[in-house]
């Protein structure tokens, strides 16, 4: 049993909590914000937040099990706890920058959906 | 047995691989039977046909895929060791993953296509223009 075994052991139950927990959030207080751009209309607003959970899970897991092929060489106990933290860090920042990214998208989305509301109203 | 660890490798790979498109497109189809009948505005024959059609030529793709990068390329002396299978074991179903969330996103892209396309049609009807010959002589 090597370092390198044991931190890909420690490493990928983090990482599948954390995104999983995360992705969850997302699904879960996204829905509303879908449900004010599709007008309430909750049958294909459900499908959708669906199909976007499970893209979400698809390439994020994918992307945190590639990474395990370009680690260095695990000698001790410190160069675990670095290498650990190192990975997991990157990953989470990588994960909020894609938040803030969706969070500014969806903002603009509902306040093009108020000005177009307001364009029609007044015409 | 020299390389008893690929041998392993492919029996990890293969069910990993087909089970995750299998879920994939069942969750996929399952959600997008509610765009085609969005789309074909409530023919359901028309719109589960189509739907089928769909979830065939995923399975196809992706299957197909996952076969050809099935190959372990291996080139040394020494036996591989526990640590390399899992790193090229990684890389192989991290890789499949994010191309399969890449496919399921271009397919939703074309429901969404299909959906605005069909709304669209809705305001605008083309009539073929009538031309009266006979009237004109």
């Amino acid at each position: 049993m090597n370092y390198n075994i044991l931190t890909y052991g420690i490493y990928l139950p983090i990482i599948a909590l954390i995104m999983i927990k995360v992705g969850w959030m997302f699904y879960t207080h996204g829905e509303v914000f879908l449900l004010h751009l599709y007008k309430q209309d909750n049958t294909i607003v459900k499908p959708i937040n669906n199909l976007l959970l499970i893209g979400y899970y698809l390439t994020n897991l994918g992307y945190a099990i590639i990474t395990l092929a370009y680690w260095d060489k695990v000698h001790n106990l410190t160069e675990m706890l670095n290498t650990l933290s190192e990975h997991l860090g990157n990953i989470i920042i990588g994960l909020a920058v894609l938040h803030y990214n969706n969070v500014l998208c969806l903002n603009y989305l509902v306040k093009s959906k108020k000005v177009n509301q307001y364009i029609k109203s007044t015409h | 047995m020299e390389n008893s660890k690929i041998i392993i490798g492919y029996l990890i790979y293969l069910p990993v691989v087909i089970l995750l498109t299998i879920y994939v497109s069942k969750m996929l189809f399952k959600n997008g039977k509610y765009f085609m009948l969005d789309i074909f505005k409530g023919q359901e024959d028309i719109a589960l046909a189509t739907n089928k059609l769909f979830e065939i030529g995923f399975y196809l793709i992706n299957i197909g895929w996952a076969l050809l990068i099935l190959k372990i390329s291996y080139y040394s002396a020494s036996e591989m060791s526990l640590q390399t299978l899992i790193e090229i074991l990684s890389k192989k179903i991290g890789g499949f993953s994010i191309y399969l969330g890449v496919m399921l996103f271009i397919n939703l892209f074309f429901f969404f296509r299909g959906r605005r396309k069909s709304r669209q049609g809705n305001k605008k009807i083309i009539k073929t223009p009538v031309y009266n010959v006979h009237n004109e002589q």
